[in-house]
C-alpha cells in the first residue's frame, strides 16, 4: 500500500479554532503574537508569545490533552470517519515536546507547599504518553498508539511515522499530528537560553529569536484505498520523508546546514522527485539567527536562488508551538495545497526584502500576505533539540512520484548494550543471570537501580565535560548505545555514519531534571530558568546527546508510549531499515529511577498495587542482513514480526487478555508462525494483578513455552525493562544466557493506556 | 587574592559544582573555564550570567571575555563592581 492520503484537518492557534479559520487568517497575514496571559512573566526580558485566546480546559483535563482533543474532533467530523467502527485498525500518533508541562507546574506547585497536597492524578496527566492516550481513548481507537517526542520536529515525524505505520499494512487510519501548551517550562527555559525575541519574531529577517506559541493541529491520514472506499473527501497525498541528525550540538544546529540539508534531500529521495519539483516549502524559521542562518544556507544549497519556489516560515504569525509546530504547519501545507495559495511569512518591511535580496537573491519567502501560484508539491520542514531533523512532502492527488518501498530486507539484532541493576554491558549481565546473582538495589527506596559510573564512561570513551551535563536517563542511554555498538564491532566513520540511526523508548522521559528545572522556577520566578537544565527536560536529550557521542547522523526519533515503549523500538526500527537509507537502527529502551521517579510512583499508588520499580537502557544493534553479511557480524537473533493493539481503557490502566492476543497473533502472523513455534516468551507482568490476569488469559496456547520474566530478574524498570525482554531473547537464542531448545521466542509488553506489544524473534 | 574577593571567589566556586555539575575539585581559582581548562560552553556561560546575577546582583552581559577566563577574573569583576553590595 504505497499511497497515502489526508482526508481530515484540525487546527488550535493562537490564530484560530478551527483549519479554515486559522489559515484565512495566515493568509491575510494576521499576527497572534500578544503579551502572554497564561505564564507569569514579569521579571523577563521577553513578554509576548502566542496562545490561542479563547479556550478554557475543561476541567480537569491538562492543556496539551485538551489542545488535541479538540483538533482532533474537528479533524475526525471533518474527515467524516466512524473511528468505532474500525477502531482496531485507527492509530494515534501525536508529537509533543513539553506535554503535561501545565500540569507538572501545578503539581510541584502544589508539592512544593505541601508534598502531600500534590496528587497521583496530575502525575497521569504529565508524561507525553497521556496525550495520544487521552485522544484514543475520548474517540475510541484501539490501532497502534504512539507519541513522538522529538521535541521541535516531533509534529512532522508523527505524521511521517502515521504514513509509514499505514504503508506497512499496520493500520488503515492515523490521527496523527501534535500538540503543545503554553507554558512556563518552556516560556521560562527559552527564556534562560535568551532564544526569546523580545519583538513579534520575523524569521529570516531580522529576527531575534522566537515566539513561543501552543497549539494543535490533527491530520487524518489514511490509505489510498481505505479513503477511497468510503468515499472520503482527498485534500492531498503523503509521499516520502526524511529523517537525519546533526550529531553536533544539544541546543544549537550544525552552523553548516549539513543536517537539515541531508533530511530536505531524503524527503526529496524517497518521494523519487527533484528539488525543482517542489512549489512551497514550510520552513522551521524559527527566528533564532542560529537557526535561520542555517536553514537558509540550506535552502539555497538544495532548492537555489532563482526564486522558482516559495518558502514561508508561519511561525511568524503563530509562534512556535514546539511539538505541535510540524502538524500546524502540516494543516497549512495541505490547506494551500488545496487552495492554490501559500501562506506568508510577516514581518518583512521594504527595506527588509532589499536586505534579503542581497542574502538570498530572487529567493521567494512570500513576505507579508499569501501568494497564489501553482502548489502541486509542498516540503515541510522541522529541526529540534538533539540536532534532530525531518522534512516530508505533501502533495496534489495523483502528483507524479516515485516512492521508495518496502525492500523486503532482513533483519538482525547484531549487538547489545545493556546498563541495568544487573550490571553493565552484555557480558556482566548474561553472567550475573547465569549466576542468578541479585540486582544492585537502592538503599534508601530498596528498588533496583542501574548505577553508570567514571568507569563506565571511561569504558566507552566519553569524557567528563560531557557526561557531566548529563542527567541519569541520558547517562545510561550514552553508556549503553556506545557499549551496543562496540558490541556490534561497528565503528562511526564519516562514511557510515548518515547510515546509522537511533529509535528511543521511554515511558516517562527526564522526569528529574523536569522536575529540577520546574522546581528553579517555582522558587526564583519564569525570568531565572536553568540554561543548563533545559536542554535535559525534553525527551529526546538522551537519544540526541547519544548522538552527539557516537557521532550517528542517520534516523532519529524518541517515542514515547509507556513501559512498552522500548519494545515498540524494536518493531519501529525493523520498519524504518527497510524502508530508508539505514542499515543500522539502536533501538533503545531507556527510563531512570531517581526520588522524584520514587515519588511520583508512590503517588499514583504504584507500589501499593505490587509493582517494584527499576530502571535501565538497554540498546539493541538492529541491522539489515545485507549490511550485516557485508561486515561479517555476529548475530544474536532475527526480528521478524510486530504487533501492537490497545483496549479502550483510561489512562493508566492496562488492557484485557484479549487486546494482548490480538497484538500477538498481529506479531505471529507478520512472522509466518504460530503459537505452537514459540519456544520462548519473554513475559511483562509486573506485580500488578489486571496485567497478571491480561497476560495469563493471552497465553492459553503457549503452554509448551519457557517464561522468563525480566522483571523477576530485575525490576519494572518500564521501557528498559520492555527492550531488555527482546535482548534477554536473543541472549538465550544465541546461547548466551540460560539453556533453551527454542527456534523462536516472543516477546510481550503492556503500557498505562491499554497498549500491548509483541515481538517475534529466532534464532539467527 | 583579599579575603573579601577570596570568599566570592569560593562561593562561584560552590555555584559552579553545583549549576554545573562539576567536581569541586576541578575547580581552582586560575584554571580556564572555557576552552582546554574545564570545557564550559556557551550554555555554561549562560547559567554562569544568571548566577552572578542571582548571587551577587552583578551583570554580566555585554562583558568582554577576559572577565570569563577563570574564576579570580570573574570574583575580581563582581567585587569591584558598583552594584556588588555583598551577598544578595
Amino acid at each position: 500500500m504505497e499511497r497515502i492520503v489526508i482526508t481530515g484537518l484540525g487546527l488550535t492557534c493562537a490564530i484560530g479554532g478551527s483549519a479554515d479559520e486559522c489559515f484565512d487568517n495566515a493568509l491575510a497575514g494576521v499576527v497572534g503574537i500578544k503579551e502572554v496571559v497564561s505564564v507569569e512573566h514579569e521579571k523577563c526580558y521577553a513578554h509576548i508569545g502566542a496562545e490561542y485566546p479563547e479556550f478554557v480546559t475543561p476541567k480537569g483535563e491538562d492543556r496539551a490533552s485538551a489542545l488535541a482533543i479538540k483538533a482532533a474532533d474537528e479533524a475526525i467530523k471533518d474527515a467524516k470517519l466512524d473511528v468505532a467502527k474500525e477502531a482496531d485498525r485507527v492509530g494515534v500518533i501525536l508529537g509533543s515536546c513539553v506535554g503535561g508541562a501545565v500540569t507538572i507546574e501545578k503539581f510541584y506547585r502544589d508539592y512544593t507547599a505541601d508534598p502531600a497536597k500534590a496528587s497521583g492524578e496530575d502525575v497521569l496527566k504529565m508524561p507525553i504518553s497521556a496525550i495520544a492516550n487521552n485522544v484514543a481513548h475520548r474517540f475510541g481507537a484501539c490501532g497502534v498508539i504512539d507519541n513522538v517526542a522529538n521535541a521541535c520536529a516531533a509534529g512532522t515525524m508523527s505524521v511521517a511515522m502515521a504514513a509509514d505505520l499505514i504503508r506497512s499494512g499496520k493500520a488503515d487510519a492515523v490521527i496523527a499530528g501534535g500538540s503543545d501548551p503554553m507554558s512556563s517550562l518552556a516560556y521560562s527555559g527559552f527564556h534562560a537560553l535568551h532564544a526569546l525575541d523580545d519583538e513579534p519574531c520575523r524569521p529570516f529577517n531580522r529576527s531575534k529569536g522566537i515566539a513561543l506559541g501552543e497549539g494543535a493541529g490533527i491530520l487524518i491520514v489514511e490509505g489510498y484505498e481505505h479513503a477511497k472506499k468510503r468515499g472520503a473527501k482527498i485534500y492531498c497525498e503523503i509521499l516520502g520523508s526524511g529523517v537525519s541528525c546533526d550529531a553536533h550540538h544539544i541546543t544549537a544546529p550544525s552552523p553548516t546546514g549539513e543536517g537539515m540539508q541531508s533530511a530536505m534531500e531524503r524527503s526529496l529521495e524517497h518521494s523519487g522527485i527533484a528539488a525543482s519539483d517542489v512549489d512551497y516549502i514550510n520552513a522551521h524559521g524559527t527566528g533564532t539567527p542560529l537557526n535561520d542562518s542555517s536553514e537558509l544556507g540550506a535552502m539555497l544549497r538544495v532548492f537555489g536562488t532563482d526564486g522558482k519556489v516559495s518558502a514561508s516560515s508561519t511561525k511568524s504569525m503563530v509562534g512556535h508551538c514546539l511539538g505541535a509546530a510540524g502538524s500546524v504547519e502540516a494543516v497549512f501545507c495541505v490547506k494551500a495545497i488545496e487552495r492554490g495559495i501559500v501562506p506568508p511569512t510577516v514581518g518583512y518591511t521594504e527595506e527588509d526584502e532589499a536586505a534579503m535580496r542581497e542574502k538570498a537573491g530572487e529567493f521567494d519567502f512570500v513576505p507579508n500576505k499569501g501568494k497564489a501560484r501553482k502548489v502541486e508539491y509542498v516540503q515541510s520542514n522541522n529541526y529540534a533539540f538533539g540536532g534532530n531533523n525531518a522534512s516530508i512532502i505533501y502533495a496534489k492527488e495523483d502528483a507524479p512520484r516515485k516512492l521508495t518501498g518496502d525492500d523486503g530486507e532482513r533483519v538482525f539484532i547484531t549487538g547489545i548494550g545493556v546498563v541495568s541493576p544487573m550490571g553493565n554491558t552484555v557480558s556482566a549481565y548474561a553472567e550475573n543471570v547465569n549466576a542468578k546473582a541479585a540486582p544492585s538495589i537502592c538503599e534508601k527506596c530498596g528498588d533496583a537501580v542501574s548505577t553508570v559510573g567514571a568507569d563506565d564512561f571511561a569504558g566507552v570513551g566519553i569524557k567528563l565535560n560531557f557526561y557531566r551535563k548529563l542527567d541519569k536517563l541520558s547517562q545510561m542511554t550514552c553508556v549503553s548505545g556506545k557499549l551496543a555498538l562496540a558490541d556490534a564491532g561497528i565503528e562511526v566513520t564519516e562514511e557510515n555514519a548518515t547510515k546509522i540511526g537511533i529509535i528511543a523508548g521511554t515511558s516517562d522521559g527526564p522526569q528529574t531534571d523536569i522536575a529540577n528545572f520546574q522546581k528553579g522556577i517555582i522558587a526564583n520566578g519564569t525570568q531565572s530558568g536553568s540554561a543548563f537544565l533545559f536542554p535535559n527536560t525534553v525527551y529526546n536529550a538522551a537519544p540526541g546527546y547519544l548522538s552527539i557521542s557516537a557521532g550517528v547522523k542517520g534516523y532519529n526519533v524518541t517515542c514515547s508510549n509507556g513501559a512498552a515503549s522500548g519494545l515498540a523500538a524494536v518493531g519501529y526500527s525493523s520498519r524504518v531499515l527497510r524502508t530508508t537509507q539505514n542499515d543500522v537502527i539502536l533501538a533503545v529502551g531507556a527510563d531512570e529511577d531517581s526520588d522524584t521517579v520514587h515519588m511520583l510512583y508512590e503517588k499514583l499508588g504504584a507500589f501499593d498495587a505490587g509493582m517494584k520499580l527499576s530502571d535501565g537502557a538497554i540498546t539493541l544493534v538492529l541491522e539489515k542482513e545485507s549490511s550485516a553479511n557485508k561486515r561479517g557480524a555476529k548475530k544474536y537473533a532475527e526480528v521478524l514480526g510486530s504487533g501492537s493493539a490497545r483496549s479502550d481503557v483510561e489512562f493508566g490502566k492496562f488492557g484485557d487478555g484479549e487486546t494482548l492476543k490480538k497484538a500477538i497473533g498481529i506479531a505471529l502472523e507478520e512472522s509466518g508462525v504460530t503459537a505452537e513455534d514459540i519456544g520462548l516468551v519473554m513475559t511483562c507482568s509486573n506485580g500488578v494483578k489486571s496485567l497478571a490476569k491480561a497476560e495469563s488469559e493471552a497465553l492459553i496456547g503457549f503452554e509448551g513455552a519457557e517464561k522468563v520474566s525480566v522483571k523477576d530478574i530485575c525490576g519494572e524498570g518500564r521501557a528498559a525493562s520492555s527492550a531488555l525482554e527482546a535482548a534477554h531473547a536473543a541472549l538465550m537464542l544465541s546461547g548466551k544466557v540460560g539453556k533453551t531448545a527454542a527456534t523462536y521466542a516472543l516477546a510481550i509488553s503492556a503500557s498505562a493506556g491499554g497498549t500491548f506489544n509483541a515481538v517475534v524473534l529466532k534464532k539467527a | 587574592m583579599d579575603e573579601k574577593q577570596k570568599a566570592v571567589a569560593d562561593e562561584i566556586i560552590d555555584y559552579l559544582a553545583k549549576s554545573l555539575r562539576l567536581p569541586k575539585e576541578n575547580i581552582t581559582y586560575d584554571i580556564a573555564l572555557f576552552g582546554d581548562g574545564l570545557g564550559l560552553d556557551s550554555v555554561d556561560s549562560l547559567e554562569i550570567i544568571a548566577g552572578m546575577d542571582q548571587l551577587f546582583g552583578v551583570t554580566l552581559i555585554g562583558v568582554n571575555d577576559g572577565v570569563f577566563a577563570n574564576v579570580g577574573t570573574l570574583s575580581k569583576y563582581i567585587i569591584e563592581h558598583p552594584d556588588y553590595k555583598g551577598r544578595k
